[in-house]
């Protein structure tokens, strides 16, 4: 859920585009036996649609499972740990450990989730739960966010044991089941089946990844490590009501609509961490002499400069970088046609920045929305705010070297804080620093569709993400 | 009788509106009328936007003694209610009718449990006094007119054979009494025209996206936009003969500077001023022009996502005689953003007047005055729109005569929360309607 394509990005308008090779057109290198299995499996987890309270997320569960134990992964090691994530949502977790015959290092966790948010039919073009192949996409729900990246660790670790790989250290596998809602999932992981799950350090698959601009030129390849703590809050307005033949001035949807402009208006502080500051140092490397290039060499050199951080996030490819951001996501008001409205509800959902505490935002939107709203955080989900990891050069050059192999030396492979919050969190919070590792790949911005409408991957970036998983599980675990 | 009614969630969707009319047809079968004349009769409601039920409406035909005098009259009802929520009420279950401080508490006491109890009520006990009816009088409770309005549509073509074809009807949903908080009389009103009900959606849609991610174009945020235009507008405002007349009564009443601003307005109908002042007086809204108000919100598919749909249902009762297709494109004129798509939500027509009839306003006339000698009675155009509007197009002119009353205006709580009723007026309107029965039938 929570998660952006961590893909960092950069000015479409500098420099006029050399020409560029488009990558979608690069012939995969993943064999062609190897293509077919992981289209074969990439489409069944595509066809269940695993949206919460559907009880469907079992079947990817099973999906995974299936590939594990055929290729020889015994079934003790194989867990099915079925939990109720929201009240009524009943999932399932899956673990599967690869042992290592001689273990020389602490185990490795690679995580990931099998759930999707909601796609509903009649906003698509086509059925979102209907896997489908065109113009070099895959596209259906999930596909970017994240079934691609489920395909993708299962796939490569199915493949280093055909060909005999035998890991230096257990890979735990940890796919959850609620992480677009809840995730239950990751904080029983974190904690309660800690006995199966305890790690050095985690790789997830729902984040990390390159992009490419429209003209073909590589944006870079961000390894998060850092995440804004995700929390919703609840405006909310009531009123006496009544019949709607006869109005009055107050009205609890017009209070709700007047906190509404206040809260599309609002900016929070800018701000800057040692992650971030990594990050648009390489930005400003890229962007050369573009006005955002140097916006952000201002800011860089003043942090105070607000109207430079302004400048910053309102490029497209930068929103939610420099500051907390709080959106307006749902509505609901009202209970009949005919009656004025005695309670509406707007759905606020904030990204925090790491150091911030939720409870700080909350009065912050308070002040904003007025004392005729109601603001309260989503008591089914508080946000706690995470450490970040610190930087291993083990898992830096590792991708490194699978960035260079797919997208050639222009590739820059930096860190980067996630806009979206994902299991890693939970992880985190428990001390198990997590890497959001992942190498698929897009076209930013058209490519950037998670949570969207038709939802897609470039069919040559779900092939190579398979290989780039084996060069990681051989470089961490070899 | 009327604590059972109410405590029947008769709310769309739920399934109980059958359950009602039986236990309704139960008291007239248990009172002696005869069951080849009683009639629960079932059908299907539904739209796009109210969901769908089974439901059903009571007919019950009291034939006139020997040959009757005159055509049928019809007493009409609805035993459906709104949707009310536990939770958004103060105290009590709206399901579960309360008395306290002299009031019954409930979904329905006002409207209309009230007036279906009434009504019943008042023909068992004339029946058991031994009165016999000159004409038909013929009982059609109806169960979706807070929805859809097919009962009455039903009624007013394909059950007219079982109804008798009745020269004029009476309805328990409209007319009623008010007293001022202390005590002065603010009149009764006999209602003999209604505002054309019609809804509106307005529909924002966008590509969405992720949360993390916000950008300029919300969905969210333009229906915001209009929805607040839509609050500062209003609509022009009109007179017709029915409110002039309502408007004339009402100026005697009123002394103050609302009186003042009515005797102006009649004087200047293009006192914009003065109609704006009457218009924001809580006893008086929605009578001086067409009004829009939303009444329900819809946005997004999941917390963490950008919406890809914004919708606002704007309810709107329309002048008489004004198009609704003419108020959609004041609308669009209004929200002015072409992002915002307007829609209409039925395909309901202007509604259209009842001539005055000496005889019922005479009866109505009467009927209240025995019980509260002080109260002015005047003809009333209804903001709220009811069962009437089909009978009135096809011919059959409707009048709004029910003999309730509450206190103005903190018992205005039709459709919202801790709905409430007088005790006194219940049994007030009981003897309202056997004086109307005997004047009218007898």
């Amino acid at each position: 859920m929570k998660r952006a394509l961590a893909l960092a990005v950069a000015a479409l308008l500098s420099s006029p585009a050399i020409a560029a090779t488009d990558p979608r057109t690069v012939p995969t290198q993943l064999p062609p036996a190897w293509q077919a299995k992981t289209r074969e499996l990439f489409k069944q987890a595509i066809e269940i649609p695993s949206v919460h309270h559907r009880g469907q997320t079992q079947k990817v569960a099973e999906l995974l499972a299936g590939q594990f134990r055929a290729a020889g992964i015994p079934e003790a090691d194989i867990h099915m740990m079925p939990y109720e994530a929201l009240p009524g949502d009943n999932t399932t977790a899956l673990i599967v450990r690869w042992r290592s015959p001689h273990p020389t290092k602490k185990p490795m966790l690679v995580l990931g989730h099998m759930d999707v948010v909601e796609a509903k039919r009649e906003d698509w073009k086509y059925d979102p739960f209907v896997f489908r192949e065109e113009g070099g996409y895959f596209y259906g729900r999930g596909a970017s966010d994240m079934k691609n990246g489920d395909v993708a660790t299962t796939m490569a670790a199915v493949k280093l044991m055909s060909q005999g790989f035998k890991p230096s250290r257990d890979i735990i596998f940890f796919y959850s089941g609620d992480e677009e809602t809840n995730g239950r999932g990751a904080t029983l992981g974190s904690t309660q089946w800690r006995n199966l799950t305890d790690a050095e350090f985690g790789l997830n698959a729902d984040g990390g990844g390159a992009s490419y601009d429209r003209n073909f030129r590589p944006l870079g390849f961000g390894i998060s490590m850092a995440e804004k703590t995700f929390q919703t809050y609840f405006f909310t307005t009531h009123n006496p009501g009544g019949h709607s033949s006869r109005p009055r001035p107050e009205n609890a949807i017009y209070e709700l609509a007047d906190a509404l402009k206040a809260l599309q208006a609002h900016r929070f502080t800018p701000m800057q961490n040692d992650i971030t500051r990594g990050y648009f140092e390489e930005r400003s490397r890229q962007e050369g002499n573009s006005p955002l290039g140097q916006a952000i060499r201002r800011w860089l050199a003043n942090p105070n400069d607000g109207q430079a951080a302004d400048e910053i996030e309102a490029n497209p490819l930068e929103v939610g970088l420099t500051r907390t951001r709080c959106v307006a996501t749902m509505l609901k008001g009202g209970h009949a046609d005919n009656a004025l409205p005695q309670s509406a509800t707007a759905t606020v959902n904030c990204r925090i920045f790491p150091g911030v505490q939720p409870k700080d935002v909350q009065a912050e939107l308070q002040a904003l929305a007025g004392p005729k709203v109601e603001v309260t955080p989503d008591p089914s989900y508080i946000g706690v705010p995470t450490p970040a990891s610190p930087p291993r050069p083990d898992v830096i050059n590792a991708v490194k070297a699978a960035a260079l192999r797919f997208h050639g030396k222009d590739m820059h492979v930096f860190p980067v804080m996630s806009t979206g919050a994902s299991d890693g969190s939970f992880f985190r919070a428990q001390g198990i620093p997590v890497y959001d590792v992942d190498g698929s790949w897009g076209i930013s911005p058209d490519d950037e569709r998670a949570h969207g409408l038709d939802e897609r991957i470039p069919v040559r970036a779900m092939y190579d993400d398979v290989l780039h998983w084996e060069m990681i599980f051989k470089a961490l675990a070899g | 009788m009327f604590e059972h009614i109410v405590d029947i969630p008769t709310v769309i969707g739920r399934h109980h509106v059958p359950e009602e009319a039986q236990f309704v047809a139960d008291q007239f079968k248990a009172a002696g009328f005869p069951e080849a004349d009683i009639h629960v009769v079932p059908y299907h409601t539904g739209s796009a936007t109210t969901g769908d039920d089974d439901t059903a409406a009571l007919i019950v035909r009291w034939r006139a003694a020997g040959t009757p005098k005159a055509k049928p009259m019809l007493l009409m009802g609805h035993m459906d209610v709104v949707e009310a929520k536990p939770e958004d009420w103060s105290a009590t279950d709206p399901f579960k009718m309360v008395e306290k401080d002299g009031y019954y508490y409930g979904r329905g006491t006002i409207d209309m449990k009230d007036g279906i109890v009434a009504i019943t009520r008042a023909m068992i006990d004339l029946k058991a006094a031994g009165f016999k009816p000159k004409r038909d009088i013929v009982v059609l409770f109806t169960g979706d007119e807070e929805t859809n309005g097919i009962g009455a549509k039903k009624g007013a073509s394909e059950w007219l054979d079982l109804l008798g074809h009745p020269e004029f009807g009476l309805n328990a949903d409209g007319g009623g009494g008010s007293i001022n908080p202390d005590r002065s009389p603010a009149g009764f009103t006999m209602q003999t025209a209604e505002k054309t009900f019609a809804g509106y959606t307005l529909t924002v849609r966008n590509r969405g996206g992720h949360s993390s991610k916000p950008r300029k174009d919300n969905a969210i945020y333009s229906l915001a936009h209009a929805i607040d235009k839509i609050e500062a507008y209003r609509f022009q405002p009109q007179l017709n003969e029915t409110t002039r007349a309502y408007f004339s009564g009402r100026e005697k009443l009123e002394k103050g500077p609302l009186g003042d601003a009515m005797r102006r307005w009649l004087a200047n109908p293009n006192d914009g001023e003065a109609a704006d002042f009457i218009e924001a007086s809580e006893s008086e809204v929605g009578l001086t022009r067409t009004r829009c108000v939303p009444t329900r919100l819809f946005a997004g598919h999941a917390d963490n996502a950008l919406p890809q749909l914004a919708t606002a249902m704007i309810n709107c009762r329309i002048f008489p005689g004004v198009d609704p297709n003419a108020v959609k494109a004041e609308l669009e004129r209004v929200v002015a953003d072409p992002e915002v798509k307007v829609t209409r939500n039925d395909d309901y027509v202007a509604s259209l007047a009842s001539p005055l009839r000496p005889d019922v306003t005479a009866a109505y006339t009467k009927a209240v005055h025995a019980l509260h000698p002080n109260q002015p009675v005047f003809p009333e155009m209804s903001t709220g729109a009811s069962d009437a509007r089909p009978f009135r197009v096809a011919g059959i002119p409707v009048y709004g005569t029910n003999g309730g009353w509450t206190v103005t205006p903190i018992d205005n709580r039709a459709h919202g929360k801790d709905e409430r009723l007088p005790v006194e007026s219940l049994y007030d309107n009981v003897v309202h309607w056997e004086m109307m029965l005997r004047d009218l039938a007898g």
